[in-house]
């Protein structure tokens, strides 16, 4: 996924999360799980609109985002499959399930984003875990 | 046994020994075989056993029940457990495991529920109990994941017997070893069929890591807020006319033998999913009284407690849904959850209205487009049937329970409990706030307000100050190291050094300039985002706090302006340089547009002045992120404030003028008329005098005299440069035309308009 550019300073030390596994929920009482947050609330902004979704494995799939959750799973429907077919198997899909952890870019109108808002958005978050 | 020092010392001969000793052994193992399998081994009839067992479990049972009457069959099971729990509490020195991270599966504990029994948010008591009652007659299979907790559970032979049909394997001996496999009296993967929660809440105390299997068949895993089953909540299962594309099946409860067969022997761990379930499946009712921290910000607010749980995960079921405008209850600005029956999600999400509102819109389009293609709304009822059908046919369905389904959500759900929604939710709240300005801006524009501007309110839960203490048991040597999320283990300890080498390269003083320039503008930033928000902080603080909070804005203002022109207190500024560097990177020009507003007057004067003075150097440097033009705005709103003087300072500065007579051209007059930005802001500067001209009636002498001369050298200029060099500005601010008619002639007017384009009808 996307990389937000930190602008604070080094981070010392690597924390082992045991709780890592796909399960980057949010605690209630901690600002450390708000940093999954940030993009959950973004692709909220976003149900509704077409996506492209490029995959891990290269596949990449055109639909409306129906939903998302905080793992960033993403569901979509009324999918295409936007490269040449050559995958035969998903002619028959229409709605589809993608496990958030498989996703490569997330491709996104740019009308519909608000790029300023996004980098305030970071910045906070990045304000949040520093605390 | 070999003693040779390589392969080729081995005498051949040797094999025969060799074999020999192979023959000695096989004695031994004849020996060996008796004792694993033949009558060496029986040290124990496990048939025997069991008896045995099996008798000291029914007298407790049976005195039970001759003393309680037979009726109470609730007790039975919670009894043993209920005593094996207290022991456990009495083990754990901290009751409560403090850790957030944990209890956020179950809720804490009260150490003052009776018998231990936990009042957490998936069941009380009662519940609990009601549930049981009526599934008792039936066995009560253990539960593969507690052994893992309490090896020893005597209450499995018991079971065993009530029920010999079920059991597919045969018991092995109960293993004192912890952690080996689980003695099972029923087949593995087989569901229960009633809930047994004081088993799971025990093993939470225990420290031992507790293994929860997902339930299998998760087919479509539920979104944020998109899962209450409809049959529960909303009055319209399957509305859309598309066909819902995620549809909630009906789920008749298959009986036990027949998910046995289902599921055959697919996994362990099934239980406590199904346990959760069946005892959290009354949605509604036991929440409220349970959950009061949820709510504690916001109960005033929010519809009633137990709506307003609801409302968090889906709608309510009781108030009547579709009524778009005036919703029940308190304030008619808060109901932003309106269960809407034809909506493309047959229950709520947690949605902004105004996300609502265009999503049902798109959705409506898509809904004429079908229709139009399918012709009739027959449609409806045949999407209907066909979903029947699919329901029918899929072999899949229905292997969990809805409550099974609702209990996965509320995992989901309770880790987006969030303490701050401003700051967690922040893009989706703005974002939509922003839109809704918009529209609202048009709107009032045009017509009256159509629409109600709603807000969203997102339940807020209150922050637990929790100070995290790790378990600790009686009589232990040392502490358990369980790390956590809330207690991270640290796992490579990374030293800063700090550069202090003094052969840095020329290339290296730039670059650290660079990264030195760039953290100051993040530092500023993130004073700016604070100072912004200090609107909201005024309205939600009392009254007592706020000269605080504006004090603080102040100084904040004041450290943002220091940074940007580079700290000197008690020094002149005299050099730009600072600003120099921050304006020459692009988040540094998006900054300083950002911060202008909130500057005093003079620090915007400043500022101003400082780009105008370097503009064509900033210019160059902007070719190529073309970011210059952002900053219009806020300087066209400082422009307001300022008086003449400044004004014609700037003028000065922008133009260059008065030049020495020496000086052929003017590079910085054209190198500013050349750009977009720089003709624009002397437009800007140049309108802003005229205004002031021709209002300002008794403005002193010398500085009319100054802007005269200023003006007719200007314009001197400007009709000299070609066209074809001066770019094309953002706006032409119409009163131009009235400056220059005051310093110029006729004809010369007339070729300055065409130049300039200064009338509107030409373009």
């Amino acid at each position: 996924m996307l990389v937000v550019p930190k602008g604070r300073g080094l981070v010392t030390g690597v924390w082992a999360d045991p709780e890592v596994g796909g399960a980057p929920g949010a605690r209630a009482g901690g600002g450390a799980g708000a940093a999954a947050m940030l993009f959950y609330s973004f692709f909220k902004s976003l149900v509704g609109k077409d996506v492209v979704v490029e995959l891990k494995n290269d596949l990449s799939i055109c639909g409306t985002l129906h939903s998302v959750d905080q793992y960033l799973n993403i569901k979509l429907t009324d999918i295409s499959v936007t490269d040449p077919e050559k995958y035969p198997h998903m002619l028959s899909v229409k709605n589809c399930f993608i496990r958030g952890s498989v996703v490569r870019y997330v491709q996104l109108p740019a009308d519909e984003v608000d790029t300023q808002l996004l980098q305030d958005a970071a910045r906070k978050e990045a304000l949040q875990q520093k605390q | 046994m070999f003693r040779y020092q390589s392969l080729e010392d081995c005498p051949l001969d040797e094999d025969e020994d060799a074999f020999q000793a192979l023959g000695e052994e096989d004695e031994d193992i004849d020996q060996f075989n008796d004792d694993t399998f033949g009558a060496g081994a029986v040290d124990d009839d496990w048939q025997e056993a069991h008896e045995r067992l099996a008798e000291l479990e029914e007298k407790p049972v049976a005195n039970r029940e001759r003393d309680g009457g037979g009726g109470e069959d609730t007790d039975l099971l919670g009894d043993p457990e209920d005593a094996l729990a207290e022991r456990l509490t009495r083990l754990v020195i901290d009751s409560e495991l403090e850790d957030p991270a944990i209890m956020q599966a179950v809720q804490t504990r009260g150490p003052a529920q009776p018998g231990g029994l936990n009042s957490s948010i998936w069941d009380s008591s009662a519940v609990l109990q009601r549930i049981r009652g009526p599934l008792l007659t039936q066995e009560m299979p253990s539960v593969s994941v507690l052994d893992y907790a309490l090896p020893q559970r005597p209450a499995q032979p018991r079971e065993e017997e009530r029920d010999p049909s079920e059991r597919a394997l045969p018991r092995r001996s109960s293993s004192p070893v912890i952690g080996s496999p689980p003695v099972r009296a029923v087949p593995i993967g087989t569901p229960p069929k009633q809930a047994t929660m004081p088993n799971f809440n025990q093993q939470i105390l225990c420290p031992k890591p507790v293994h929860i299997r997902a339930p299998m068949q998760q087919r479509y895993p539920p979104s944020y807020g998109e899962r209450m089953s409809p049959n529960q909540l909303c009055n319209v299962p399957n509305s859309s006319l598309l066909g819902h594309p995620f549809p909630h099946s009906v789920s008749p409860v298959l009986t036990h033998l027949q998910r046995a067969q289902l599921l055959g022997g697919a996994q362990a761990g099934r239980m406590s999913p199904s346990q959760f379930a069946r005892v959290s499946g009354l949605v509604g009712s036991p929440l409220p009284s349970v959950n009061p921290k949820l709510l504690q910000g916001r109960v005033g607010q929010m519809m009633s407690p137990a709506g307003g749980f609801r409302a968090f995960f889906g709608a309510p079921p009781a108030p009547p849904p579709s009524q778009p405008q005036h919703p029940p209850g308190p304030g008619s600005h808060l109901q932003s959850l309106r269960p809407q029956p034809q909506m493309f999600r047959p229950d709520t999400t947690h949605l902004h209205p105004q996300h609502r509102r265009l999503l049902h819109q798109r959705q409506q389009q898509n809904r004429n487009q079908h229709r139009s293609l399918n012709g009739s709304v027959g449609d409806r009822g045949g999407h209907r049937s066909s979903h029947q059908e699919q329901m029918r046919k899929d072999p899949y369905a229905n292997l969990m329970l809805q409550r099974e389904k609702d209990w996965v959500s509320k995992i989901q759900m309770m880790q987006l409990q969030s303490t701050d929604p401003y700051l967690d939710d922040y893009y989706y709240q703005n974002y939509f706030q922003k839109l809704e300005k918009l529209s609202a801006a048009e709107e009032v524009q045009g017509e009256g307000p159509k629409k109600e501007r709603t807000k969203l309110i997102t339940p807020q839960v209150a922050k637990l100050e929790h100070a995290y203490k790790p378990v600790q048991f009686e009589g232990s040597l040392g502490k358990l190291t369980v790390s956590s999320v809330n207690n991270p283990r640290k796992m490579i300890d990374a030293v800063v050094t700090s550069r202090s080498e003094d052969d840095e390269t020329k290339e290296k003083q730039v670059r650290d300039k660079r990264r030195q320039t760039l953290v100051t503008i993040e530092k500023t930033y993130s004073l700016l985002l604070d100072v912004e928000d200090y609107e909201r902080r005024y309205l939600l603080s009392l009254e007592g706090e706020r000269p605080a909070l504006m004090g603080e804005r102040k100084q904040k203002i004041c450290d943002m302006y220091d940074n940007l022109r580079g700290k000197a207190p008690g020094q002149e500024r005299l050099s730009d340089d600072h600003f120099m560097q921050i304006m020459c990177i692009r988040k540094g020009k998006r900054l300083v547009a950002r911060i202008l507003p909130f500057l005093s007057p003079e620090q915007a004067a400043d500022v101003l002045m400082a780009t105008a003075r370097n503009l064509p150097f900033l210019i160059k440097k902007d070719a190529q992120d073309e970011v210059l033009p952002c900053l219009l705005r806020p300087f066209s709103h400082v422009l307001y404030h300022l008086p003449l003087g400044t004004v014609t300072s700037l003028v000065q500065q922008l133009t260059n003028l008065p030049q020495s007579a020496t000086a052929p051209t003017n590079p910085h007059l054209t190198a500013v008329l050349q750009n977009k930005f720089g003709l624009s802001l002397l437009y800007l500067v140049l309108s802003r005098g005229e205004e002031l001209q021709s209002s300002d009636a008794t403005t002193e002498l010398m500085q009319d005299n100054q802007w005269t001369e200023l003006m007719l050298m200007a314009t001197r200029e400007l009709l000299r440069i070609p066209q074809a060099a001066l770019a094309k500005p953002v706006s032409t601010p119409s009163n131009l035309i009235s400056l220059f008619s005051r310093y110029v002639d006729q004809q010369k007017l007339n070729l300055l308009e065409t130049k300039l384009h200064l009338v509107h009808g030409i373009r």
